[in-house]
């Protein structure tokens, strides 16, 4: 994870003056946001004959770990190594019937910078079934709106993803777009199914988020 | 100044000689009382297009005719349909000859489906007028006069016109007058019209049809009887037919093609009796229907691709009683009974709908400055809440040139078939969508095969749709200089919208995809200006008239404009992509809504050579097309279509019996292929018209 990357180089660039926590007064560094660009999500396989989705138990997830700032192998899903998990437009949590993690989701009204802490009327919900995920996988139920005059997906602004890790750690996620290189405007020629996206990781537990 | 002063100056003014000027201010229309009244004495926004305006336009059918006016915009959505005072299509009602058309796709009843060869005027009412005709007459009323059996007994009279013009298109039309005396007093008139229209339709992409070959017949006609100077039959009817075959490409591997056909059919008795002086009696039977078919396959299986039909029935009579107290007070009222039915692919079964209504309307002239119409319609439904659709409008003249008028009014438009009945499960993307009254049984159906993870909304509350209503406003003035040949107007308009029904999600399937119903959800508003005004110049021995029409349209949505005050309404910022706040200067308002429309337009008149020519550039000013960021508003400039000016160019030459046009429609070659489908670029025309009397 950058951020404790950056940190650890702190600590070490000042290691012969003091790195230790006992005689030092507990200074809170801000945590900053990281944005992801471009990550493919697995694609969705259609099957032949009727060009529906398959249930999500099937398929497999593009997992991505905030800790690492990396995409997770898939031979890891059982485990708490990833938060998230992307294939076309839907989000899967590390928490719930279907997954080993304790995490879950919360779908927040704002924007990022003012979402500082996890807000106290959040309920996480989690993934219960391939059709009961944290985070509904339909247009305006979850993150995105589908347009259908233009058939594009579009992340709705001012929707924070407020998400509990597979090991109870928090962060909060904003999805910025779905098509290769982001564009502000994307248009039937854009490539689908490449997330670009910031979070922000509480590596401390807490549930402060700035 | 008192009103003999004004009178007596205007007994000075030089009686104007011109036969057509003199014409043009006593212009009669029927649409806002549905009694027969000088335009001009009215307090409502009414416009008149006149048979002439429409032959030197070159206008073929009644999209072209409409596109062309003031504060009416085509727009395009399974048809061509008209926007008025930021309405869509659902919300205007089109009438000919009094009487409803029906056959309406996603609410849009399709233009073109109205050759112009037969009309003798056509009425555009803005404002609600449901007060009068019921549901649909929401945003304005659109009432086609066709053609009578002159009033000249024995005289007969016809033409016959030829068209060709870019696209492959044809057009042939014929007509044909003709009167007899039968006894002593009687008169027996028939009036006859034919037309055939085809086209190839035109590609704005290649590769694919935007708009495919298509061929349709009209014929219409209308028989009137003179039993004695009391009493008069007219029988009027009406057919259409068109074929068109479709081919296009659903995606690079598959093509599907097939035909498809529209028909419809009315007929229309009427019988007035005249009982005395003050008394008159009209007796209406109304009976129209309307059928499509499609039957498209795939071109190279010819397997199915998709197959449906869609059948509506309209019936209606009526009994309207005209009490003429004295020319100071009239009044009108009626009452009737509607019974629809409707069968569709799409439909579970045959549906029917019945509404019994009455109405009334007191029409007061309490001296020569006022003029007061007030009047009301309850319409009794059997599948939704009834109706009362009140209106009240006053004219006053502040001077023989000026005068100002005003009118509140509620209108109203029914949930239609498709709200109530819809019953349509997407095979191919897996959603459904439901009419209220199907959602239950729907639902039901959905549980029992396990496809529902969720019902989100309890399919019983939609069961009691309400209408959709509108409180409405109209204020204006109009300047008829006594001096001058100049005419201003100007009207200002607000529309409040309440229970406007939306599509809503009330069920999520196990596929993830949206089960759809209806409700009421939404408010709007509409707001605006429309300014209007021609000048008439004598040119040497022709005239000169010259035109220009304005429309100012402001059309929002309540809750959104209430959710960007409170800060709950977002966007995505076009540089760094993250969201932030709406503000109110940014929201645009509801999609495909210009601000600003515009016209301009100069016809050239010389009645002694027989020349006339005419130039129209009609401007559509930028409007919303789609939401691109997600927040499923209008707020950024990449969800909006640019905007354009089309120009139209005519001119005709008459010797004696013979008139030949030609002209131009679009002169610039302007289109946008991805959103403006409609507009097929440059289009060349010339026709070939003989009139004969006998």
């Amino acid at each position: 994870m950058r951020i404790y990357h950056v940190l650890l180089a702190v600590c070490l660039s000042t290691a012969f003056i003091s790195c230790n926590s006992e005689d030092n007064p507990v200074v809170v560094q801000p945590l900053t946001a990281t944005t992801v660009r471009d990550l493919a999500a697995d694609p969705t396989s259609m099957t032949s004959t009727s060009g529906q989705q398959p249930v999500a138990a099937t398929g497999k997830f593009t997992l991505f770990s905030f800790i690492d700032n990396k995409q997770i192998a898939n031979t890891d899903s059982a485990t708490n190594k990833w938060d998230v998990g992307f294939r076309g437009t839907m989000i899967i949590v590390n928490g719930g019937a279907i997954r080993s993690g304790q995490g879950g989701a919360y779908i927040h009204t704002g924007t990022f910078d003012e979402t500082a802490t996890v807000p106290t009327s959040a309920t996480f919900a989690q993934d219960q079934s391939a059709t009961q995920l944290a985070i509904t996988a339909s247009s305006g139920k979850g993150w995105y709106n589908y347009e259908p005059t233009t058939n594009i997906i579009s992340s709705i602004p001012g929707k924070v993803l407020i998400i509990r890790t597979g090991d109870g750690k928090y962060a909060k996620m904003e999805i910025l777009s779905y098509y290769q290189g982001a564009p502000a405007t994307p248009t039937s020629a854009n490539v689908a199914r490449y997330y670009t996206f910031r979070y922000l990781y509480q590596p401390d537990g807490s549930q402060t988020l700035k | 100044m008192s009103l003999s002063l004004l009178i007596s100056l205007s007994l000075i003014q030089p009686v104007p000689t011109d036969t057509l000027k003199a014409r043009s201010i006593d212009e009669v229309v029927v649409t806002a009382t549905r009694t027969e009244r000088p335009m001009g004495a009215l307090p409502l926004p009414v416009s008149v297009i006149s048979r002439k305006q429409i032959q030197q336009m070159g206008s073929l059918r009644l999209n072209d005719v409409l596109r062309e006016q003031t504060g009416l915009a085509v727009v395009t959505d399974h048809g061509q349909g008209i926007q008025v005072q930021g309405f869509g299509p659902d919300y205007t009602l089109i009438l000919v000859d009094g009487e409803p058309i029906v056959g309406r796709t996603a609410g849009t009843l399709d233009l073109t489906r109205l050759a112009v060869g037969n009309i003798k005027q056509i009425e555009v009412v803005k404002g609600p007028s449901s007060s009068l005709y019921g549901s649909e007459a929401l945003a304005g009323v659109v009432n086609i006069i066709t053609q009578t059996p002159g009033e000249t007994t024995t005289q007969a009279k016809g033409s016959l016109s030829a068209r060709y013009g870019a696209n492959k298109t044809s057009d042939f039309s014929g007509d044909i007058n003709k009167q007899w005396a039968v006894g002593q007093s009687g008169k027996l008139g028939v009036y006859v019209f034919g037309n055939r229209y085809q086209s190839a339709g035109y590609s704005l992409t290649e590769g694919s049809q935007t708009v495919a070959p298509f061929t349709n017949y009209t014929g219409s006609g209308r028989l009137t009887y003179t039993l004695s100077p009391r009493v008069k039959l007219s029988v009027s009817g009406r057919f259409f037919s068109e074929s068109q075959s479709n081919e296009f490409i659903i995606n690079p591997a598959s093509q599907v093609s097939g035909p498809g056909t529209v028909r419809d059919y009315s007929l229309n008795p009427v019988l007035t009796h005249q009982l005395s002086p003050g008394w008159k009696m009209t007796y209406r039977y109304y009976r129209t229907g309307y059928f499509t078919e499609t039957n498209l396959r795939y071109t190279t299986t010819q397997e199915a691709y998709d197959a449906s039909f869609f059948r509506q029935t309209f019936n209606r009579p009526e009994i309207v009683v005209e009490r003429i107290i004295n020319p100071k007070n009239i009044l009108t009222a009626g009452t009737g009974f509607i019974a629809e039915t409707v069968e569709a692919t799409r439909y579970t079964e045959r549906k029917q709908f019945n509404t019994t209504y009455g109405f009334a309307q007191y029409e007061w002239m309490p001296t020569l400055r006022w003029t007061v119409i007030a009047g009301g319609r309850y319409d009794a439904h059997s599948q939704y809440a009834s109706q009362f659709s009140p209106k009240l409008s006053a004219r006053y003249a502040l001077s023989p040139a000026v005068a100002l008028r005003g009118s509140v009014g509620v209108g109203f438009k029914a949930p239609d078939f498709r709200q109530l009945y819809l019953n349509f499960d997407n095979a191919v993307a897996g959603y459904s969508v439901f009419g209220t009254q199907e959602a239950a049984a729907g639902i039901a159906r959905l549980t029992q095969q396990g496809q529902i993870a969720e019902v989100v909304l309890d399919p019983a509350r939609l069961s009691a749709i309400r209408a959709e209503r509108s409180v409405a406003y109209n204020l204006g003035a109009q300047l008829k200089s006594p001096v001058l040949p100049l005419m201003v107007s100007v009207n200002l308009f607000r529309n409040d919208v309440r229970d406007l029904i939306e599509t809503q999600v009330i069920a999520r399937k196990t596929n993830g995809q949206n089960i759809f119903s209806y409700n009421n959800l939404n408010r709007v508003f509409t707001q605006g200006a429309e300014l209007e005004s021609s000048w008439r110049w004598s040119l040497g021995t022709g005239y000169l008239t010259i035109s220009g029409g304005y429309q100012y349209l402001v059309a929002k949505d309540k809750a959104v404009v209430d959710g960007i005050d409170a800060g709950t309404v977002y966007r995505r910022n076009p540089e760094t992509l993250g969201s932030e706040r709406v503000k109110p200067a940014d929201y645009g308002g509801l999609f495909n809504r210009s601000r600003h429309m515009a016209n301009g337009k100069l016809f050239y008149e010389h009645p002694k050579k027989g020349l006339s020519a005419s130039l129209r550039g009609i401007y559509r000013g930028r409007y919303g097309f789609a939401d691109r960021d997600g927040n499923l508003i209008l707020d950024s400039d990449p969800e909006y279509v640019r905007g354009y000016i089309l120009y139209n160019l005519s001119a005709a030459k008459t010797w004696k019996t013979i008139t030949l046009q030609a002209g131009i429609d679009n002169l610039t070659g302007y289109s946008d292929p991805a959103y403006i489908p409609n507009l097929a670029g440059r289009l060349w025309y010339t026709t070939l018209r003989w009139a004969w009397k006998a």
